[in-house]
């Protein structure tokens, strides 16, 4: 297809427009050309991209995985306090949610976590009976259920696998019973097989809030700022946010964990909606602007110093502070930029020791690749390749951008597969590489290794990422991660390789793709 | 125990699948065999005729009542000791019928129905076109042996039938069931036999009956019950007991060669060319009457 413009070809791209009369959103394959699969440069990724020949592939091998629903929904929804979750699915789908409470039991009650804090969930438990006649009246049952145990001001209803099979009419079942009861139904259509792309489960959570639970607004409401995170986010960052609009008079309406039904249903009355990952918020801020002219802007995240500051101005502007954020941007880099520029100095020393730059690895989703590529660069590192859950057109332009400033780079896009991870790793041989807590953990390597976030309930401070004091605890976990190697040289001589050496010589670390002709 | 032989009997919806296996049901227990006869369609009136018209409840039925399903739940005797079966089904459009049939199939297996009742031989009766896993349940991992297609001369029959086709040869090389051939249906003119014939021949399959359009059939079916009983003398019911003897000692079993969806319709557009020119010739006077009236 030719295209006349530039302009024409972009929106060609990918979806833009979201229609809320459909039960749900496109899948990410079919919006954005979603991929999970590729390993070679950043620049031949964009070129396919951009010519429309970027094709996904199958894996004949896969280590490990995780749905829309278990991975991406299921944690995140059960922390709505004021809410109840029903999985309308086999019980074995639901139970993630269950070790995510425990995990964000960890954060102090000190902190801000709610003291009450105890999950509302229920499963439909679907069985073989139910799916050979349907389990509509179950569903229904349960939907009763919650509204009688927990007076939820919102039930949230998860789909499965089992349920887009049968071709269960939730949307059926919700029209039947919401008349009758409080509570606002919610129906999630999040079943793992729709989609290979988990971060379809992002935009299906989002088209239901948008299309369910998000009030016509009945005032604006200036100094509130949308700001929706993923997983990976800490508490502290939460609490860097909090703080930064803090100073200036500003609210941050925090979602989805620990956020109340209001504060969705407010979605509509803010002053902007601010990502703090592109790819994350994408499809809520498209929505939020088309139906209620709630602005927005997708880039940067407030990661690194450079892109703090950026993220703040563009909040100024919506918000009408921006003389105020550039007082804090100077307030701020008084405090923060000496100790980064101790950091610097450090990793410039250890470089200069070595005789080149400090090369970290980096494993990320796509929309820390973005981020987080420039942040290194403001370390002093280099970065022989990135990595990436997956890969969709939502970034591709600014993926060119970050090509255009860091120069090209090689780029794995892999969801959870461990060990195609470890053998690039072992090829390329960074002196630190990051894991991500879901790909694997720990390599076996003497070189530096660590950990590149942490999870959303790990309130430690140096697990920090967002905003300054995030910039500068990353930038120290990243320093002692490369000087201290006592942690891989126990690793080294305690435990046994996890995988042979016939697979570290095969050339190619995309070994199990099926190519499809 | 001696072999069983059981047969599963597919074609189109309405083509009279029910009609000709309960028919077969009817004259095989005549011929003193014992016979079971297990339909698996959601509409659950494949042995409706073997029981004077009435309804049985079904394998799904009993699943779902959630008591223990015992043999007596699920097992009906019918006309001339005929053991009746009916897997049945969910609501339309709720849940999913294809997982239905297995879990009912899967049920007689552990409830060991076989070997209690000891049959000579099983027919399947399965809704029309293998439309999902579950329907083609029946010819795969040969729960039945041999697998019959009831068609007509109409082109969605033979379409489902070409279908059928499709379905055993993609399990044949896996244990799956073997075809044995193509029961033609409401055969009343040459033409229509013509066409089953020449579709026969291009799939490589033989018919193993012509069953004719018959009064007695419509007669019987009003009062639910097979022309074997109703009018056991009738020409029909001699048909039935024909392509009953046929079905004991037929021992050919062989995958068809399906038409690819392209050659199908390349096929039937030849056949309604001809038909058309037929029926021209017929109008100015130069050909046949009968063919006049088809429609095919
Ligand atoms: S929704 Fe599907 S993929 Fe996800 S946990 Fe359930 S069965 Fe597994």
């Amino acid at each position: 297809m030719v295209f006349a413009t530039r302009d024409e070809a972009d929106s060609a791209l990918y979806e833009k427009r979201i229609d809320l009369s459909q039960a749900t959103c496109p899948n990410r394959e079919q919006r954005a050309n979603g991929i999970n699969i590729f390993y070679g440069k950043a620049s031949d990724l964009i070129e396919k991209a951009r010519s429309g020949c970027l094709q996904n592939h199958e894996r004949g091998f896969a280590q490990s995985s995780g749905c829309s629903l278990n991975f991406y929904l299921s944690v995140r929804v059960g922390t709505i306090r004021d809410a109840a979750t029903i999985f309308h699915a086999p019980v074995g789908c639901s139970s993630s949610a269950l070790g995510y409470r425990e995990l964000f039991r960890g954060v102090p009650v000190e902190l801000g976590r709610p003291a009450e804090y105890d999950l509302h969930w229920m499963t439909t438990n679907l069985r073989e009976k139910d799916v050979v006649y349907g389990a509509g009246d179950k569903l229904k049952k349960a939907i009763y259920e919650a509204q009688e145990r927990y007076n939820p001001k919102a039930i949230f209803i998860l789909t499965s696998c089992t349920t887009g099979i049968i071709g269960e009419d939730i949307e059926g079942a919700v029209a039947d019973v919401q008349p009758h009861i409080d509570a606002r139904l919610v129906p999630i259509h999040c079943e793992g097989v729709r989609s290979r792309i988990v971060q379809t489960g992002y935009d299906a959570f989002w088209h239901a809030v948008l299309k369910y639970l998000v009030k016509k607004p009945e005032k604006k409401q200036t100094d509130l700022v949308n700001v929706a995170s993923m997983l990976s986010y800490t508490w502290q960052d939460r609490l860097e946010i909090q703080r930064l609009l803090g100073k200036i008079g500003l609210r941050a309406n925090l979602i989805p964990e620990f956020a109340t039904v209001e504060q969705f249903q407010q979605l509509s009355e803010a002053a902007v909606t601010a990502p703090l990952c592109p790819t994350y918020t994408d499809y809520l801020s498209r929505g939020l602007e088309q139906e209620y002219g709630v602005p927005y802007f997708l880039y940067p995240s407030p990661m690194g110093i450079t892109n703090t500051d950026e993220w703040l101005r563009q909040i100024g502007k919506y918000t009408g502070k921006s003389d105020e954020v550039e007082a804090l941007i100077e307030e701020e880099h008084r405090i923060w930029m000496p100790k980064m520029q101790a950091i610097r100095s450090e990793f410039d020393r250890i470089a200069a020791e070595k005789g080149s730059k400090v090369s970290v690895l980096g494993s990320l989703g796509q929309g820390r690749l973005l981020a987080q590529m420039p942040f290194f660069d403001e370390l002093g590192l280099v970065s022989p390749a990135a990595m990436s859950q997956d890969y969709d057109n939502l970034i591709l332009e600014e993926l060119e951008e970050v090509v255009s400033r860091v120069g090209d780079f090689d780029l794995l896009v892999n969801t959870f597969q461990a060990a195609e991870q470890s053998h690039i790793t072992t090829k390329l041989d960074p002196d630190l590489t990051l894991t991500c807590p879901f790909q694997g953990g720990a390599y076996k390597r003497i070189k530096g290794a660590t950990r590149i976030h942490a999870l959303r309930g790990d309130p430690h401070p140096w697990s920090a990422q967002s905003g300054y004091t995030g910039a500068v605890a990353y930038g120290n976990f990243l320093l002692q991660a490369l000087k201290s190697r006592s942690f891989q040289k126990t690793l080294k001589e305690k435990t046994k390789d996890s995988y042979r050496d016939w697979w570290f010589k095969q050339s190619n670390p995309l070994y199990y793709m099926k190519r499809v002709v | 125990m001696t072999k069983i032989r059981s047969v599963a009997i597919y074609g189109k919806g309405g083509i009279g699948k029910s009609t000709t296996t309960s028919n077969l049901s009817a004259a095989l227990a005549d011929m003193g065999k014992r016979v079971i006869q297990i339909g698996c369609d959601p509409k659950s009136d494949s042995t409706n005729n073997l029981r004077g018209g009435r309804s049985i409840p079904t394998v799904l039925d009993a699943i779902r009542s959630g008591k223990p399903v015992e043999l007596d739940d699920i097992v009906y005797e019918g006309f001339g000791g005929v053991l009746c079966i009916e897997a049945g089904g969910p609501e339309p459009g709720v849940g999913c019928a294809g997982r239905g049939i297995i879990a009912a199939i899967e049920l007689l297996r552990q409830k060991k129905v076989f070997e209690e009742y000891k049959p000579d031989v099983v027919l399947y009766d399965v809704l029309g076109d293998v439309v999902c896993g579950g329907f083609s349940v029946p010819i795969r991992e040969g729960v039945a042996e041999q697998v019959y297609t009831v068609t007509s001369a109409d082109f969605m029959a033979i379409y489902a039938a070409n279908n059928l086709f499709k379905g055993i040869q993609k399990y044949a090389s896996s244990g799956g069931a073997l075809f044995s051939g193509i029961i033609a249906n409401s055969v009343t003119l040459p033409v229509q036999r013509e066409i089953i014939d020449d579709f026969a021949s291009r799939t490589g399959t033989t018919i193993a009956e012509y069953v004719p359009r018959s009064d007695t059939i419509t007669r019987s079916e009003l009062l639910g019950q097979t022309a074997i009983e109703y009018d056991p003398d009738s020409t029909q019911a001699e048909v039935y007991r024909s392509l009953a003897r046929t079905l004991l000692k037929n021992e050919e079993r062989y995958v068809p060669k399906p038409l690819e969806a392209a050659e199908l319709k390349v096929w039937a557009e030849s056949w309604s060319d001809r038909l058309l020119t037929k029926k021209n010739d017929a109008r100015s006077g130069s050909g046949s009457r009968e063919i006049a009236s088809t429609s095919t």
